[in-house]
Formats: structure tokens, sequence, C-alpha cells
């Protein structure tokens, strides 16, 4: 109901349907030429082969021309999104591979409307995680966050999807970097695990070798934000494969293709794996079940939540 | 489906008023994909991944470095007073070199050798006597992040040393460490201070540590300790998956040493320099999730310095013979007692999970240690000692409640041959909270140069030309000693009792070949040499293999969190040493105290305050090599801290007494009197 109030309210007075997609790249990487590819399949598997895609690589562009108003733009990447920020308003403009607080500052600065500027965000959803930490550590209590100046915002939200899933949780804020190996200590003494919350000034290349090693010599875990982290030495974590993320885009294109001035709000991803690391679990005596049985679970938990 | 919804819709909201203030703020600062969904190093690989204390196929106690601070104690291998079964005598020995002496369940001499020690992977023993100069490892006890003991051989993954157990010393990594750090302490007869700083450049990241440490030593000895090093540590981050380590120190100083009480003719209160230094390189290489590779390289160089000059032997060699004694080329001989010892080693170990229940770790490595000992060996040549290993190890699941443990050491060394120490064990844990292991493992201790090549004689030499010298001998080793042999019978237990952590184990170990001194009586001099050993009453010693014991006991370790703030560690070990074939060593069945207990209590008052209170007791004991027999011991310290925090630099002072109520005791030997020693520590990160 609100949505639709507040998509209604933000939704310009003029829109035609669009009879093609662009897709902006950041940069030709590996992933960004994936999400291309399972887009394109998404769009035949679903029978919607009206819509034609075009690919522009933002690094080979000196300025975007986009047939706006007849196209939806997806935007993979930041810096393809703020590229994109700039067409005209009422080009709807759809992110991937977006953090939220990237979004929301992107938003803010294009002074565009919700109705035509969306994304997925990378940002899976406090609650999914929680329910993976519990359903991984059923007696789990105490859980330590690590916010840093960018995720800081977020602590009353992920203290709330905590209590929802009876784990409280303790959060520390990074000021500097100096900060980090005492206060990860300090929080690692009074909880049972860490949740990462991505943060350049937490969690970076840098930082990983230090964080993992200092949880795992206090035999705690570390639930991560993506595959990578747990390849690293997290214990498991929620994400987003390109070729989920490029399903939902689709769904998203085939849906407002008849309103374009209505795109659906930022959403986070609906589709999602989990990640393991089965010899960290091991290593800490932790017995995780299958990770496809995990999501399983915790998709049906996520479904009959939203129902209720 | 909408409630997540709500939720984004309302941060999106929320953050578009609050970022309107950021709006003309610069657009790099934004975040990007990458703080998501970038490659991240791999840091917990399989072969840095422990096995869990559940799977592990022995006991380990982990010292942490919570538990270091809380001790209070200035000199490291004092730490080891709070594993269980384990022997810390201090200030042993008094000819070669004067250090702390560490035993497992017994065997105890100034120089015990019967176990693998190793800071970061590598090995420090001593090639010469097998054991450590701890006193002179670059190494800061702030450095340390824990340390982990493996009580009971295991050499079937470190090799022939790791007889009666193995410490493995592990420090912080540069990345760990504060940027600035000093620490000071100021007491009764020590004083020390150490700086390290830790930076990073990009995926370059070091830790460089300096300190100076005296130590005047015990009343009535000749055993101060001046030491200065540095030591640096640095790690390069070539890409994801591959970490290059380096290592790097250097120590000099001086030394007391001489025991006028022990020797008043020949090796005389004097003072030696010792120098060492060592260089380590190692490369990880993750090759998938599942499988590792890591290379290792070092060197080590280890240097004493000891002129010793005798006393006047020509009143002592008078009334044997006065024309001999007026025939002395010198009353007073000088004796080099220099000693070299170097040590190289190459090292490669796979590891890699073969399925979902199933890892393995396999290697290889190459070493030689060359020592250059003139007085002991008798020779101005540079020995050298050369050992090839290969090693693999198991670890299956047969099932969720069983981990079956395997593993073995194939080793060929030049003292010995090719020899091969296996070991196996079976963990059952009937639940999340309990598991109990059987094991069996055997080892081999290699003999050390002491005990196959010394030589060590003091030549007199005449102006005559029959005898040209006199010569006395201590021990001429006839060579050929076999390895002495453990195979060690243990039940386990791990687990948790409520809040309880408990630890426990039941042991037997049989001890065959035991190589003890013997007697050496078809010994001869060169022609034209005289012995004089029969004229004084003195028997010249070489090593054999002789006797067989029963080592049997048990030991367990409480780790029990009383209160949020207070924590008690209780150790206690009975150790039961039997003679199972004649021919052991006169005190041996002796070198073990029956009982050893140790415990610390801390308490942490207010986040500032905190206190802590240890407690050990040894129980009579009769120690070997420059040993003698000790009465029960009784030791209280207690230490108090004061933290201070303010923003980016804090630290903490802390007094610590040692020894509270001041009991004179004697330890390793009665040349060693402990009294009461209290001590100011001040430590600063910044």
């Amino acid at each position: 109901m609100l949505v639709a109030l507040i998509s209604g309210f933000f939704a310009p007075t003029l829109s035609f349907a669009y009879t093609g997609v662009t897709i902006i790249l950041s940069a030709p990487t590996p992933t960004n030429l994936e999400f291309v590819e399972h887009f394109r399949d998404e769009l035949i598997s679903s029978k919607n082969t009206a819509l034609r895609v075009k690919v522009i690589d933002l690094q080979e562009t000196e300025r975007l021309v986009v047939a706006e108003n007849s196209e939806l733009v997806i935007a993979l990447g930041v810096n393809a999104l703020q590229a994109a920020s700039k067409l005209k308003h009422t080009t709807p403009v759809v992110g991937v591979f977006t953090p939220l607080p990237a979004f929301n500052r992107l938003l803010a600065a294009s002074r565009r409307d919700l109705g035509n500027f969306s994304a997925i965000v990378l940002d899976q959803p406090y609650m999914r995680q929680m329910m993976l930490i519990k359903t991984v550590m059923p007696n789990i209590r105490n859980l330590g966050v690590l916010l840093g100046k960018n995720s800081s915002q977020y602590g009353e939200l992920i203290k709330d999807a905590g209590e929802k899933n009876a784990i409280n949780v303790t959060e520390e804020s990074i000021v500097q970097e100096a900060d980090l190996i005492p206060k990860l200590n300090k929080i690692l003494d009074s909880n049972d695990a860490l949740i990462a919350i991505p943060d350049p000034l937490v969690y970076s290349r840098e930082t990983a070798q230090p964080i993992l090693l200092t949880t795992y010599r206090h035999l705690k875990p570390v639930f991560g934000y993506s595959r990578s982290y747990v390849q690293a030495g997290a214990l498991a974590a929620v994400y987003s494969t390109t070729k989920q993320l490029a399903k939902q885009a689709a769904e998203i294109a085939v849906q407002s293709q008849a309103s374009p001035g209505l795109l659906p709000p930022p959403q986070t991803p609906r589709y999602f794996s989990i990640a393991v690391n089965y010899q960290v679990a091991r290593s800490l005596n932790i017995v995780v079940e299958d990770k496809d049985k995990l999501q399983k679970k915790i998709a049906d938990a996520e479904l009959a939540q939203y129902e209720k | 489906m909408k409630s997540y919804l709500y939720q984004l819709l309302f941060m999106a909201i929320f953050l578009t008023g609050e970022s309107v203030a950021y709006a003309q703020e610069s657009s790099l600062d934004l975040l990007s994909e990458d703080d998501y969904i970038g490659e991240v190093p791999k840091v917990l690989t399989v072969s840095r991944l422990a096995q869990a204390p559940a799977d592990v196929p022995s006991a380990v106690t982990v010292i942490n470095r919570e538990t270091i601070r809380a001790s209070g104690i200035v000199d490291l291998p004092e730490i080891f007073r709070l594993v269980p079964g384990m022997y810390v005598g201090t200030n042993a020995g008094y000819v070669y070199n004067t250090n702390h002496t560490l035993s497992y369940h017994g065997m105890t001499t100034a120089y015990a050798g019967t176990m693998q020690v190793m800071i970061n992977g590598r090995s420090v023993y001593s090639p010469l006597f097998g054991g450590v100069n701890w006193s002179e490892l670059p190494i800061a006890i702030v450095d340390i992040e824990r340390i982990e003991v493996t009580r009971g051989p295991n050499a079937a993954s470190y090799g022939a040393n790791s007889y009666f157990g193995v410490i493995n010393i592990i420090t912080q990594t540069p990345s760990e460490t504060p940027n600035n750090s000093i620490v000071a302490t100021h007491g009764n007869g020590r004083n020390e201070v150490f700086y390290r700083h830790a930076g990073k450049a990009d995926d370059f990241s070091y830790r460089v540590t300096t300190g100076y440490r005296q130590d005047d030593g015990l009343d009535n000895r000749n055993d101060f300790k001046r030491t200065r090093f540095i030591s640096t540590q640095a790690e390069y981050l070539l890409d994801s998956n591959d970490n290059l380590e380096f290592e790097f120190g250097i120590t000099d100083g001086a030394r007391g040493e001489g025991n006028i009480n022990e020797d008043n003719i020949i090796f005389l209160p004097r003072t030696k320099k010792i120098d060492n230094h060592f260089g380590l390189i190692r490369w990880r290489h993750n090759i998938s999730d599942t499988s590792d590779l890591t290379l290792q390289a070092y060197h080590s160089y280890d240097h004493s310095d000891d002129v010793n000059t005798t006393v006047d032997l020509r009143p002592l060699i008078a009334p044997l013979d006065a024309g001999l004694a007026a025939s002395l080329v010198n009353g007073n001989v000088v004796i080099n007692n220099e000693v070299v010892q170097k040590r190289t080693d190459i090292e490669a170990q796979h590891t890699f999970t073969l399925a979902s229940n199933a890892r393995a770790v396999w290697g290889a490595s190459m070493r030689r240690d060359s020592t250059y000992a003139p007085f002991y060996l008798a020779s101005k040549n540079t020995d050298y000692f050369d050992l090839l290993r290969l090693f693999g190890h198991v670890e299956l699941r047969p099932h969720e409640k069983l981990t079956v443990n395997a593993g073995a050491m194939l080793e060929h060394n030049d003292f010995t041959g090719t020899d091969i120490s296996p070991r196996a064990s079976v963990n059952f844990k009937p639940n999340a909270n309990h598991s109990f292991r059987f094991g069996v493992s055997s080892a081999l201790r290699t003999p050390n140069y002491v005990e196959e090549k010394f030589q060590n004689r003091l030549v007199i030499p005449t102006t005559l030309a029959n005898p040209s010298a006199l010569i006395y001998q201590y021990r001429a080793n006839k060579g050929g000693v076999e390895p002495e042999q453990i195979v060690s019978t243990e039940l386990g237990y791990i687990g948790e009792i409520g809040r309880l952590h408990l630890d426990m184990r039941l042991f037997s170990d049989r001890i065959n070949h035991v190589v003890r001194d013997v007697r050496r009586t078809n010994f001869t001099v060169p022609v034209n040499t005289y012995l004089l050993n029969p004229d004084i009453d003195r028997d010249v010693f070489s090593s054999e293999n002789q006797g067989s014991a029963k080592v049997e006991g048990i030991e367990y370790q409480a780790n029990w969190p009383l209160t949020r703030n207070t924590r008690l560690l209780f150790n206690h070990a009975y150790v039961h040493i039997r003679e199972t074939q004649d021919g052991l060593k006169r005190n041996y069945i002796k070198s073990m105290p029956r009982n050893t207990i140790s415990t610390l209590i801390t308490h942490r008052f207010n986040p500032q305050w905190d206190g802590s209170f240890a407690y050990y007791q040894t129980s009579a004991t009769t120690l070997l090599g420059d040993g003698d027999p000790v009465d029960l011991i009784r030791k209280c310290d207690v230490r108090l801290a004061r933290k201070f925090d303010y923003g980016r630099r804090n630290g903490e002072v802390a007094i610590v007494v040692e020894n509270l109520f001041n009991d004179h005791y004697q330890e390793f030997a009665d040349y060693n009197t402990l009294k009461r020693r209290a001590r100011i520590n001040v430590k600063l990160d910044f």
C-alpha cells in the first residue's frame, strides 16, 4: 500500500512503454559480461524477445547516448549508475551491483524520483542474514558488529533484525583504522560470532587477514557478505549470484515495460544463495548442513514471514 | 514480501534527507560494488586451519596472549609452568650456557633436548645439545600471539625431536600489531625495554621489534645476561592466492658463565659473548579452496665466543708427580670453547581436503646443521649433520561422531640412518560437548652431539717429549648410538561441563634404548700423551643405549570462568617413572616431580583494574646432568594492573611480585636459590 502510494507520488506524469533495454557497464568485467548474458537468457526464457538489448561500455564512451524515454537503462556498477543518473530525468534507470548507500547518494545528488530511478542493491536484507546465523548457530545469543562511517547508519536496523531472531547485537564503531584490532578483540571477548557489514574502512583487502585471523584465534566465526569473503575464511554468507541478479532485473524490465515511469522501488536481491566454508566450520567444530538445504530453509522462512 | 521493501524504502527516504548535505561531496567518496563483491585474499586457507580441539590426535595446551599477560612473566620459558606435566628449571647449567631448562615428563638435564621448539614453524633447538638457548631468542614476549604445546610425542608431524612434546610459539602478524608500542620493566635484578613499530604500505606490512634485556641472575651465581636484539616480520600479499612472509632477527649480548661451587679449577667464572641471527622466507600459495602449498626456507647462525683460562694447574698436579707439574708449558691452560652452529632448512608442505570428511597434509624437508666446536668435538673441523624428512598425515571422519587421525614421518639422518615414527588415534564425540581420544604414537630421539660426538678434553702441554701433554678427558663417545624410542599410549578427554572446560590425559609411555652415560674402559690417548683421569679418580664417559623405562600417570587442565570477571586455570600432573629394564641412568626415575600443580586466578575488578594470583607447586625431584636433588617447591606470584585508555594512546602499568612469601627455595640444583623478586612493568601503545 505504502509502496504504491510513494511510487505514485514520485511518478512523473508522462510515460510511454519502452521497446529496448540499454545495459551500461562500468567496465567490461567478467561479472558484468556474465550479467548481460544471463539477462538475455532470462528474456528469452520468459518469452520476451521483443525487448532489444543494447550494451554500452562506459570506459569506451565519451558521452552516454541513449534513446531516452524509449529505453530502460540498467546500470551495472556504481560508475555506470552515476553516469546514468545524469541522463534525462524521465529515462527509467535501474542500478545493479550497487551498494545501498551509493544508490541513496546518487538518488539525492541527481534529484531524481524513485519512480524512474531504482536499483537492485547488493545489500542482503538483515533479516535474511540473521536467519542464516540462527540456522547455522541455533544457540547463538550475542553477535558482534563493527561499523564504519558508511555502515554506521544501519546499526539500528541490524539490531532490530537480530532482536527478531532472539540475537543480541553489540555494535562497535570504527573511526580510524588503528581502532580495528583493539575493538575487534573487545567485541570478540563478549560475543559468539561476528557479522560483517560492508564498509571500506572496516572490511577491505588489507583488513581481511587481521580480521579473519583474529576472530579465528578467538575460535569464533565471521558471517560474511560475499562468496569471496567466505572463501577467504568467513564461515557463511548470504549472497546473490550474477545469474540471480540478472533474473530479478529481467523481471523488473518485463513488469515495468508498459509503464516506465513506475519502476518498482529499490529492492534487495530477491533470489539468493548461501556460501559456506566447510573447512572453517570443521575447524571451529560447527556442524553446518548442506548449503542448498540451508538456502531452502531460509527462503521458506522468509516466505512464511512475509505472508504473515 | 512487503516488510523488507518497507525497510528499504524507509532507509532510502531516511537517507535521502540525510544525504542532501553530502550531495556536494566528491563522487569518489561513493562505496563501490568492489566493497561488496570484490575479491578478498584467502586468509584461512586449509593449511592455516587447525583441527578442532575435539578432533586433535593429541593433548594440546594453548596459551594465549591474555594468559601470558596475566601470568606476569618476564622470561618466556616460565610460561610453561602453566602446562600440565611440564617441568621448568631456572638458570640450569654453568659450563656452556646458563638457561632455563624445560622438560615434559622428566629426564631433565640442564640442556634437556626432548622437545621440538619452534617459533612460527622454525625449529630453534640447538643442534649441539638439543635444548633451547631461551634467553638468546630474538623475541619479545609482547610479540607473542599464542603458544601451542602438544603434550606427548608428535614426531609424525614435527620430526625426531618431537619426543616428549612440541612447542610452537606463534607471533602476532604485522597487521595485528599496533603502530607503536613501548614496553619497559624495572625490578629486582631486572631491567628491560622494548620498542616495536608496525606499518604498512599497500600490500606490504611489517613489524620491527627491538629490545634490550638486562638480567642480573641469581644471588651467588655468575649468571648475568645482557641481551640486545632486533627482529622483523613482514608480509607481502602478492595476490589473492599468494602470500610471502619474511622474518629476520639478530641478537647479541654477554653472559656470565661458570660456577665456582661446582668447578673451581677449569671452567671458572667468566664473561662470554653470544651473537646469533636468522632469516626466513615463506610462500603460501592457495591452489584452490581445498588445497594449499607452503614453501619455507630459513637459515640460522648461532655463535658463542667463550675463552676460558683454568687456575694454575701446577700445584694440583704436583702431588701426583712433581716433575710433571714443573714441566707444564703453562700452568694456566687456555681453553677455546667457541661454538658456531648453523642450520639451513627447506620445507614444502601440501595440505588438501580429499573429500568432505577427509583431509591430508604431506610434505618433505631437507636440513643441514653444521657445528664448529673445537673443544667439545676435539677437532677444528666443522661437523655436518644432514636430515631428510618425508611426512604425511590424514584426518578422516567416517562418522560425524568419529575422527581418525593417522600419520608417519620417515627420516634419514647422518647419526642413525633411516627411521620411521608413526602415530594413530581415534576421537569419539558422543555429542558436541565431549570428546574421548585413544591414541598410540611412536617417536625417536636422535642422539645429540653430546651423546654421539663429544670428545671434550683438557690438553695440558708439557715441555717433555713423553708425555708431550697431559690429558684430562671428559667424554669420549664411541658413537653409533641408537635413537631412543618412545611408544606413548594415551586416553584423553576434552569437554565442557557447564562452563568448565576440562582436558584430561591418562598416559603410559614406554621408553626403550635409553641413552645413558657409561664409563668407558677401553679408552686410550694418543702416543706420548698421558691420561690424568685414573690418577684423579675420574671416569671417562661415553653414551650407550641401556635400559628401559615406563612413564605413567594422569594430568588434567581445568579452565573455569567462575564469574564474568573471574577465571580459574588449574593444572595438575601425576607422573610416575619406573625402570622396566636394568641399566638406566642414576636418578633417572626421580627426574620428574611426582606431582606438579599450577594455578592461575585472574580477576577483573573493573575495566581499568585487574589482578592475578598464580600458585606453583613442584614435588621433590632429582634432576640429571648438572642438576641435583631439590625439595618441594611452593611459589606464589601476584600481579596487579591498571589500564589506561586515551583514545589513540593506551597502555598499562603492572606490578608483579614473584615468590610473594619469600621462600628461599632451590630449583633444578642446589646452586640456584630463588628469593622474592618484584618488578614494575609499563606498556604503552600509540
